[in-house]
């Protein structure tokens, strides 16, 4: 199906010659921005990383468009004229409509373990693996959603869990639909349990609302639908790290597409893996940061009052998410560490999660979802009849993908990530209770989660 | 640092301060305040402490697997291709309404169940698409051994009410799976649950073992249907699936009947007379001194005794159809007045029990939407099924009819009905992942009149049966979702004879102990209708019941 949109050696050629164009132009821009710029030096202080968007470079004023009235779609009034993907310079919407390539699931068909799992600040640990099959039913990035009709499919999941043991055998299908005013729901919910040996449809969740024990909610796994908000930028700033590994794990075990495991030094693994062309001197990421509010004309009972993303600015790749209540605190904290699965695509569109750390600041719950083992699939017209809700009664784990990626014991958990206190203070309130602020503590003198702390 | 001077305190506090606590001779206001704040301190550094260990408790019990690390783990290294899990579950449920004799049964007894399975699934791939599939079930119920009741005799009767111990019952499952995208093949031992509803509705094709009654709830199906040899073939259109079965085997219900502890109170003769009348309770007579000849049942080695089934499913966007038939054989043998005899006692009837033929329609649906706007709540997912199943001659014994032959008149004593059972489901997720289903059943005996007994699919003790059965669930978001209360409320109204047959209420109260472990605590109510009711009859059976399950 990739083949009929991006005939691979068509892709494979331009996505060369962009990267190359684009490796070069970074360099210069990158040495730019390490080196702070005129702007920068002259604005803020040597520690701060973060900028407003009066003290932009040069070269990401250039990059960033910043009306926040465009000419919109004559047929869609709600989306941009400018047709997606878009061209520099960007605006804050049009960089919203980016951050939807980058779904917690990659946007190609394909095949992976996600190994995933949720930590209590007593230490409780709970951890699973599912196996999904993903078909992407048309382009692979966002512009099949973008202009499907209302209510069409543009996406089809199905999960297959392997672990713990009672809920092996458990599945899922998620057939995920463009949402409209006319037409809000967002996906087809199935569920099998081997329990009751049906497959039932299940109410969609509330997109909001996070999936039982765990922090994430739905919308957080599949991303918002960007017309479903307003955008604006803040700034811009530089994230040096997102997902911490604790000091007590000093490797990691992978697994390639072919099932074979391989070890990884933790303290090795970029922001964005390896194929990152545009990383900073000093290792780390510049980011745009731009804040999302809903629209209450699409979504009048969304208990979010705001998301704050931090979008690499070559590729808008979202590395850090924060979204806030519907009181305005902070709720959740989602980093994420990526990597270039899909190598095919350009524009840096390949990128996919590769390990994505939430947090909840609230309730001081962390969770972790890793994804493994990714094969990327062109799925043939017999294979596509595995998409249908009845075949989750067949029990057929047709690609046994597996991880050995769970944490061991608690204290190997996921830290809480890096509140980042102080950048963007008027739009960023990021306090924490008090107990939660003597466990982060802790955590980061010890460099690893501390359970035993006095309240 | 914080953890250290916690420690200190509590041996402080353990070691002397409350010690001081009982020195009631030099009681003074002095002593009394140092004693308070060292009781204070020991009860919070005791919280504390107690505190600190549940939660080192917990960060070792979710990590705690013994059957997988030293059991499934190893041996799916050791012989790659194989799958094992195991899982062990008990049950154990007591009654909370005293032990008085009810109706015929002499309830001398509490427990109700103290059930322990323990389960074995295996499964081995010998390729991508075939594999071998093997579920074992070793089942113990100790509540014959360690209760000396006079009413717990239903092990005399068949042993599977107290232990597993045939092949058919141990090797619930054994099957041969070979798979591609678009065709499944299964063949062997299995269980088929068709339906999307709880409850029982077109989920018609494997027996069932009602040892529980009334109190078979939709969640122990799979473990109470009772497999049988088939052949099971899917293929897969696009958005549609032809499922067809062809099933050699038959298995019966298995009832609660004497001396089980759900045998209903409605049953004669007493429990006295029926414990020591070996006739009948090996079903060569009944409570009426009738012979009961031996059950005619299908026979697997005549082609025209199999059982033949077919389902077709649609999945169109937000709706889901399907359609099912099934040829089939009835679970529960008629009983056919087939003549008649005179003893000392005087005339009595022959009573040949046979299971007969019956033709299942039904059609199942499912459709969901999001609502918006909707007052106080905003957004609400919900999903609407629908699923019926009518059934062409069910038999019924005609209690008029057999009246009338005991006295000399003709006929056999069973009457054929058509039968509907259906429902309709609406599903809520409300906030605070707040889940309501509004599951209204209906039960439909066609022609019914004055004096028929129960049949396949049909109401009980009356023309209609309607149960608009309500299920809330919330998670306690305290407890990180791990806590789940649940309540049930089934009413059981009824028509045109009676009016209300009593309702249950079940309340539940389930807790993750770790992802391996789990534990329910249920309280189950039975309240209203007569003592010749569905649930009026279990009026004094209200009982709490244990769930603990290991899954590794």
């Amino acid at each position: 199906m990739l083949r009929r949109f991006f005939p691979k050696m068509k892709a494979r050629v331009g996505s060369c010659v962009l990267l190359a164009l684009l490796v070069f132009s970074a360099q210069v821009i990158s040495q730019q921005s390490a080196e702070g710029g005129d702007d920068s030096v002259r604005q803020t202080s040597a520690s701060q990383t973060w900028r407003s968007v009066e003290q932009l470079t040069d070269w990401e004023r250039q990059r960033v468009d910043l009306r926040t009235e465009t000419p919109r779609n004559k047929d869609i009034p709600y989306l941009p004229a400018e047709p997606y993907p878009f061209t520099a310079p960007f605006t804050a919407e049009e960089m919203g409509y980016r951050t939807m390539d980058f779904t917690h699931t990659a946007r190609w068909s394909h095949v992976m373990a996600d190994a995933f799992g949720t930590i209590t600040k007593a230490g409780y640990l709970s951890q699973g693996v599912t196996v999904g099959m993903i078909d992407q039913m048309l382009s692979p990035n966002a512009q099949s959603q973008i202009f499907k009709q209302p209510g069409e499919a543009y996406s089809r999941h199905m999960y297959y869990y392997t672990y713990p043991p009672k809920n092996d055998g458990v599945q899922e299908m998620w057939i995920l639909r463009r949402s409209g005013l006319e037409a809000p729901a967002k996906l087809d919910y199935f569920a099998y349990t081997p329990s009751l040996r049906r497959v039932r449809r299940q109410p969609p969740p509330r997109r909001e609302t996070s999936f039982p024990g765990v922090v994430q909610s739905f919308d957080d796994i599949l991303g918002v639908e960007s017309w479903e908000f307003d955008w604006r930028l803040l700034g811009a700033d530089v994230l040096h790290e997102t997902v911490r590994f604790p000091n007590n794990r000093p490797q990691i075990t992978l697994s390639s597409a072919n099932g074979k495991f391989y070890d990884v030094a933790t303290d090795s693994i970029k922001l964005m893996k390896e194929r990152y062309p545009f990383y900073r001197e000093d290792g780390g990421v510049n980011c745009f940061v731009i804040e999302s509010t809903p629209k209450r004309e699409w979504l009048a009972d969304y208990e979010v009052s705001k998301i704050i993303y931090w979008l690499d600015q070559y590729y808008f790749y979202p590395l850090r998410i924060e979204r806030y209540d519907a009181e305005g605190k902070l709720k959740m904290v989602e980093v994420r560490i990526a990597e270039e699965e899909n190598t095919a695509l350009p524009n840096g569109q390949g990128f996919a999660s590769s390990l994505v750390v939430y947090f909840d600041a609230q309730l001081d719950l962390i969770s972790y979802s890793l994804h493994d083992a990714h094969l990327i699939r062109d799925w043939t017209e017999q294979d596509l009849a595995q998409f249908t809700p009845d075949f989750m009664r067949r029990r057929w784990l047709k690609y046994p993908q597996k991880s050995q990626s769970m944490v061991s014991v608690p204290e190997q958990f996921y830290l809480r990530p890096d509140l980042l206190e102080g950048r963007f203070p008027e739009q960023r309130p990021v306090s924490v209770s008090p107990a939660i602020a003597a466990r982060i503590e802790a955590q980061n003198k010890t460099g690893h989660l501390v359970f035993d702390i006095d309240e | 640092m914080v953890n250290v001077f916690r420690k200190g305190l509590g041996v402080l506090s353990g070691s002397g301060s409350c010690s001081a606590s009982g020195s009631a001779a030099k009681f003074s206001f002095l002593t009394a305040k140092n004693t308070t704040l060292a009781l204070l301190c020991c009860a919070f550094s005791g919280g504390a402490l107690a505190q600190d260990t549940f939660a080192a408790f917990e960060r070792s019990m979710a990590t705690f697997d013994p059957g997988g690390k030293y059991l499934t783990k190893p041996v799916e290294r050791f012989v790659p291709g194989l799958s094992l899990n195991g899982t062990i579950t008990h049950w154990s449920d007591y009654l909370v309404s005293g032990d008085d004799d009810i109706g015929f049964r002499e309830r001398d007894f509490r427990g109700l169940q103290m059930q322990s399975v323990v389960e074995i699934a295996a499964s081995y791939r010998f390729s991508p698409n075939l594999e071998l599939t093997s579920i074992n079930h070793f089942l113990y119920d100790a509540l014959y051994d360690v209760s000396n009741a006079d009413g717990l005799y239903a092990d005399r009767v068949d042993e599977s009410f107290r232990k597993y111990d045939s092949f058919d019952r141990i090797a619930r499952e054994l099957y041969v799976s070979y798979r591609t995208p678009k065709l499944d093949v299964v063949l062997g031992k299995q269980q088929i649950a068709w339906g999307k509803m709880d409850g029982q509705f077109i989920d018609a094709i494997n027996s069932m073992d009602f040892r529980e009654s009334v109190q078979l709830e939709a969640a122990d199906y799979e473990m109470r249907r009772l497999p049988l040899w088939m052949a099971n073939v899917t293929y897969y259109f696009d958005d549609v699936s032809l499922n067809v079965l062809w099933i050699p085997d038959f298995e019966a219900n298995l009832n609660p009947g004497y001396g089980a502890p759900w045998s209903s109170p409605l049953l004669p003769p007493g429990d006295d007379t029926a414990r020591n009348n070996q006739a009948l309770l090996d079903e060569r007579s009944n409570p009426a001194g009738d012979r009961v000849l031996q059950t005619e049942r299908p026979d697997w080695t005549h082609l025209s005794d199999h059982q033949i089934a077919a389902r077709l499913d649609f999945a169109n966007g937000a709706l889901t159809w399907g359609l099912v038939y099934f040829y089939a054989w009835e679970r529960d043998a008629t009983p056919f007045i087939t003549g008649r005899f005179s003893d000392g006692d005087g005339d009595h009837l022959i009573i040949t029990p046979s299971h007969e033929r019956l033709h299942h329609f039904g059609a199942t649906s499912d459709y969901a939407w999001v609502a918006s706007g909707v007052p106080l709540i905003g957004t609400l997912p919900m999903v609407f099924r629908a699923e019926a199943l009518y059934t062409k001659d069910a038999h019924f014994i005609d209690y008029k009819n057999r009246g009338a032959v005991r006295a000399g008149g003709s006929g056999d004593g069973v009457s054929e009905h058509d039968t509907l059972r259906a429902a309709l489901a609406f599903e809520f997720a409300f906030p605070s992942k707040v889940t309501a289903i509004f599951q209204p059943s209906f039960y439909y005996t066609f022609d019914w009149r004055e004096g028929l007994g129960v049949g396949f699919g049909g109401a009980i003790g009356d023309e209609w049966n309607f149960a608009p059965v309500l299920f809330v669930s919330r998670p306690v978001q305290s407890t990180r979702d791990r806590l789940l209360l649940s309540v049930t409320l089934t009413p059981y109204l009824s028509g045109s004879n009676k009016d209300y047959q009593g309702s249950k209420t079940r309340l539940v109260a389930s807790y993750e102990i770790s992802p391996f472990f789990n534990g329910s605590l249920i309280y189950t109510d039975y309240s209203g209708g007569d003592d010749d009711d569905l649930f009026g009859q279990y009026q004094k059976y209200d009982n709490i019941g244990i769930e603990l399950q290991y899954e590794f």
